[in-house]
């Protein structure tokens, strides 16, 4: 605020008045240290409480997904005789169950998270596992979902004109089908189970959000000075996009990646759930929890309940650290 | 009529009975994330019934607050009152007041006109509806004769075809016009005091004039006492009796219109005189005050001045200025005026009038004052 | 505002004909096409396998296939130019006019545009009956759930907006994040496995009806029981509708609260607030009547927007509770391959959705005095 005076002012103060200190005045200023924006950003994020701790199950839970395979004693494809079907598992703090009488013999913790029925599965490892599956379709079908949205958003925003009404009519489309559907009937008739093919259908039917927002930020970043005296001086417009409006629309994409991510682990479950979405042997949270639904009656409440709370929790942490980042990133906030 | 604060009556005693409004160390906090912020730091001053009194200073140095405070119109938390302040009104301390008591007061008997006349009504509800609202509340008559009065109101407040204008919404008004709006608002029910907080900083300079000018015939008209809030020096100088220069939550400079504006005791004042452009300066830089208003987070511990100071010297940094008397009733807080400090009084106060002359900076780099 | 209706409403044109040709293009882009699903059925006779691929020229190029699915094209009338192109003698209807045209003035009665999506390839029922009969339950159960989940949520969002911070807002805070996070059958799965499982066992867990005691929902056996025991099949009703309203209502108040909350803060901040207060007005005609009402102008657009995926947004809560509606219906047909089904569902849908675009767009500026079209 304060510049150099003397340079300035050319007006001599008279010699028994002194002059003012601009770096006396600079003390007592805000204070904030020049920081660029990540700098600035990781400070606010820091202090959001929330973000951290969900940052950290989101941390805890990527090991897990990573080492979680490694600890698993059984393959899960195995298929339950007639005899396992009926055969109840265990609750988190049974020890032996007598099936014949048809209650808890003997208590201890063995199994935290219970155990199926049928095959006798610990349910703890069998979550661990489903970490890993729905992990990587949530943020896998997100990146997709990412990439197409901005180059369809930054095309539109910056081309205009007949191609960017012709892609926003597109949006306005797959925005009015209703979605999880469309994910449904995409993965029951395209989807040939594997995780691979429902990624893909996810991540093609998560862009739209993103693209009207990339969209809008390019219209509005356009329009804005910096970007008008970069044309001036004749940038060239990949420069432009790639230099000084991508970096802008950074932190909204962020905020709506992590909204993706949440949806879609959820849409996955439940997709997977109905039997639609991954092969029913490869262990995600939703094929855990359908096969927990059909030994409700017997009373094997621990088996859906843990996946759906993994779930939750994941999903919870995701939302949280997506709103320290916008906080982090809303220029209106301070640190 | 406003008094200095060296003959202040006895604290939790009711003001002389020609005083309508009398405000007593008025202390007003702001508790955030970081700590607690000052925004009001230890304000006096009375008025008189139907006499007007200017508050000037920078956005941020706590005028609005201090009406706000008065009002009781902040949210308790975040805000803060200060336990020993007190502002009497009418024989009553408001601050003590319960909240039935003071929604009587409030409309009734002072009235407020904010800033942005736009964004201060309701968009959804009709103009007419806005005035007849309070008119039927406080003055206790059926609808009928409100929504007559508000008509009248905003035929009073200079509108052309009133029975037209009250069906409209304010969107559908221009910006003076719906200042008139809000001062017929603020007059529908005959208040004794009218708080006018920045009310022509939005508009255009032509219609800053008539909005004015109506204020001041309206004030005249109906013997209310006046208030203006403002960072605009020329508006004070056509509209009030006193003027209180404020900064950083302290009041640092109170005399009457013309010892304030002609002949500033205190730096502050001086330098946001000096920074006004005139014809006369035309053709030299502007002037501005060096440094900006400090953060309340790290206010300067003694004077809150004395970092942007062209005047100071060691006593400021170490001694914590009071108001003192600067001749003539007037106040200042600057330790210009110690009796020790007469020489440099004297010599702030030739650079002050040399400045005026030769339409000179005040000092500092060319920078915009307040909120414009 | 008649102008902005019909503009818009030509505006939507465009959208819908691309709604009609992305839900085609899901059709054909299935492995096998619409025939799939009986082409190793034993039970289908030549016939009607025959009979199917005329119905939906499946031996046609596929613009053909799509613009007399679409009731633009005459399919009496045979031919194509460029190699699949319709001839513009397709586009003669029976009657000589346009085929395109309602059908008492081009006498067509084929096709999207006059009505006709098909027959069910399961059943050979009509489309269209199958829905407008899946269409009842979905709208009991969305309709109620909807009504409950917006007292709920505005009560919830405004309270906890003018007491913010408080311990109910708090409360509320944490509510609607978990809320938002629950996947809506997991609590649906639990929530039956409180209240039906063996423990408790006081609601069922499924279906709309007791079939051991009505005849099945919607059947004319059913109507004339609900015309000799109301009370009794209204109970019925009522005991199997709890826990899928609970489980709609307690996820979708997490958002919706939320939004309330955010707009009625955005509200009580605004300068009129204040303005209202200086007035002298009490905190409940400051809060009721000038914040609200301000506060409720997005939250119109926002149900607006949320109805019609009431529609299929029942999907989760309808497969779990066997419900049948929509959503059940939607399930069923995929795991059957049941295209025209499908595509009906998908169609009516997305209608829905642009119609209610429109319909927030107008009610907005109803209520909202700024706005003018």
């Amino acid at each position: 605020m304060a510049q150099n005076i003397e340079s300035q002012a050319g007006v001599v103060a008279t010699p028994e008045i002194i002059d003012p200190d601009p770096t006396k005045a600079e003390d007592y200023e805000v204070g904030l240290k020049s920081l660029n924006q990540w700098q600035l950003a990781w400070r606010k994020f820091r202090k959001h409480r929330l973000a951290l701790i969900g940052l950290g199950i989101i941390t805890v839970l990527i090991l897990v997904a990573i080492i979680g395979p490694v600890l698993m004693p059984f393959s899960f494809t195995d298929i339950p005789t007639p005899d396992q079907i009926v055969q109840m598992g265990r609750s988190p703090f049974c020890a032996v169950y007598d099936a014949a009488a048809r209650n808890c013999t003997s208590f201890a913790l063995v199994h935290p998270m219970g155990e199926t029925g049928g095959l006798q599965r610990d349910v703890l490892l069998l979550v661990v596992n489903g970490a890993r599956t729905s992990l990587l379709i949530g943020f896998s079908s997100m990146a997709i979902g990412v990439f197409i949205g901005t180059i369809v958003g930054a095309i539109a925003g910056f081309v205009g004109g007949i191609v960017d009404n012709a892609l926003m009519r597109l949006v306005d489309i797959m925005l009015s089908l209703p979605i999880l559907f469309v994910i449904l009937v995409a993965s029951k008739f395209l989807g040939n189970g594997t995780v691979s093919m429902v990624i893909v259908i996810f991540g093609l039917l998560s862009w739209m959000g993103v693209s009207r927002l990339v969209r809008s930020l390019f219209l509005s970043i356009r329009e804005r000075e910096f970007v008008e005296a970069a044309t001036a001086v004749g940038v060239s417009d990949r420069r432009i996009i790639f230099r000084h409006i991508l970096p802008n629309a950074f932190s909204p994409i962020v905020v709506a990646a992590s909204l993706i991510i949440a949806a879609n682990i959820i849409s996955e479950a439940f997709v997977s759930f109905l039997g639609f979405g991954v092969d029913p042997t490869s262990p995600t949270w939703g094929n855990i929890l359908s096969g927990g639904l059909q030994f409700i009656a017997l009373g094997n409440w621990w088996w859906p309940l843990f996946p759906g709370l993994a779930i939750i929790i994941t999903v919870l942490a995701v939302n949280f650290v997506g709103d320290g980042l916008r906080d982090a990133f809303d220029p209106r906030s301070r640190a | 009529m406003t008094e200095t604060s060296t003959e202040r009556p006895v604290a939790g005693a009711p003001p002389r009975d020609d005083i309508l409004l009398d405000v007593r160390n008025l202390k007003t906090y702001f508790r955030v994330m970081d700590g607690v912020v000052p925004a009001v730091d230890g304000v006096n001053f009375s008025l008189g019934k139907g006499h007007t009194l200017g508050i000037v200073g920078e956005s941020g140095s706590g005028k609005s607050v201090t009406a706000l405070t008065v009002m009781r119109l902040l949210d308790i938390p975040p805000a803060e009152i200060g336990e020993d302040s007190e502002a009497w009104f009418d024989g009553r301390d408001l601050l003590k007041l319960p909240e039935s008591d003071m929604r009587r007061i409030r409309g009734n008997d002072i009235a407020m006109i904010f800033q942005e006349p736009l964004t201060s009504l309701n968009p959804v509800f009709t103009v007419g509806d806005q005035i007849a609202e309070q008119v039927e509340l406080h003055m206790k008559v059926k609808a009928r004769e409100a929504r007559d009065r508000a008509v009248e109101m905003l035929r009073l407040v200079g509108i052309p075809s009133p029975e037209r204008r009250a069906k409209q919404y304010p969107h559908e008004l221009s910006g003076g016009m719906r200042q008139r709006v809000m001062i017929g608002m603020a007059l529908s029910c005959e208040p004794k005091l009218l708080i006018a907080d920045e009310p022509t900083t939005a508009l255009d300079v032509t219609v800053q004039a008539q909005i004015l000018e109506l204020l001041k015939a309206i004030q005249e008209r109906t013997g209310a006492a006046l208030i203006l809030i403002t960072h605009d020096l020329g508006v004070v100088a056509e509209m009030v009796d006193n003027v209180i220069v404020m900064y950083a939550g302290q009041v640092v400079e109170q005399g009457t219109v013309d010892q304030v504006l002609l002949e500033p005791r205190m730096p502050y004042t001086m330098g946001l005189i000096e920074s006004i452009p005139t014809v006369e300066k035309r053709g030299g830089r502007l002037s501005a005050i060096s440094g900006v208003v400090p953060s309340p987070f790290h206010l300067p511990p003694h004077c809150r001045f004395e970092p942007r100071c062209p005047y100071r010297w060691e006593t400021c940094r170490t001694v914590t200025p009071e108001l003192y008397n600067a001749g003539d009733g007037r106040v200042a807080r600057c330790h210009l005026h110690l009796v020790e400090a007469t020489a440099r009084r004297e010599a702030a106060i030739a650079q002050h009038r040399q400045n005026m002359a030769m339409g000179r900076r005040f000092t500092g780099a060319p920078d915009r004052l307040g909120d414009r | 505002m008649t102008k902005f209706v019909i503009r818009r409403a030509i505006q939507a044109i465009p959208v819908l004909f691309g709604i009609t040709i992305v839900v085609y293009g899901i059709l054909l882009a299935a492995p096998g096409g619409p025939e799939a699903k009986f082409a190793n059925n034993p039970r289908m006779t030549q016939e009607a396998k025959d009979k199917f691929i005329k119905a939906w020229g499946l031996d046609q190029p596929i613009p053909i296939q799509y613009c007399r699915w679409m009731g633009l094209c005459n399919p009496e009338t045979e031919g194509t130019m460029l190699g699949s192109l319709p001839t513009p003698a397709a586009f003669i209807g029976p009657s000589g006019l346009p085929n395109f045209l309602p059908t008492v003035m081009s006498g067509a009665t084929n096709g999207l545009l006059h009505g006709d999506l098909g027959r069910s390839i399961n059943s050979g029922e009509p489309v269209v009956d199958r829905i407008a009969r899946a269409a009842l339950p979905t709208f009991i159960l969305a309709g109620i759930a909807l009504v409950v989940w917006l007292s709920i949520a505005i009560t919830m969002g405004v309270y906890a907006a003018i007491h913010r911070y408080s311990l109910f807002d708090n409360a509320a805070t944490v509510f609607s994040y978990v809320g938002f996070a629950m996947p809506t059958f997991w609590l649906g799965i639990m929530l039956i496995f409180i209240f039906s499982g063996p423990g408790l066992n006081i609601l069922p867990a499924g279906g709309m009806t007791e079939t051991r005691l009505s005849p099945p929902f919607g059947s004319d056996q059913y109507w004339a029981y609900f015309g000799q025991h109301p009370v009794q099949a209204l109970t019925d009703i009522g005991k199997h509708l709890i826990l899928p309203v609970i489980t709609l209502v307690v996820v979708n108040i997490a958002g919706d609260s939320r939004f309330v909350r955010a707009s009625m803060l955005e509200a009580l901040g605004q300068d009129f607030v204040r303005t209202a207060k200086a007035k002298g007005l009490p905190a409940r005609v400051v809060n009721f009547k000038h914040a609200l009402r301000n506060a409720l102008l997005p939250v119109i657009t926002n149900i607006g927007l949320e109805i019609p995926f009431l529609f299929t947004g029942a999907i989760v809560t309808e497969t779990i509770f066997s419900w049948p509606g929509i959503g059940k219906l939607t399930i069923d047909a995929t795991r059957e391959f049941d295209y025209p089904i499908l595509m009906g569902v998908l169609l009516v849908t997305s209608v829905l959705v642009v119609f209610a675009n429109l319909l927030a767009d107008i009610a907005y500026g109803y209520v909202d005095p700024r706005i003018k079209y």
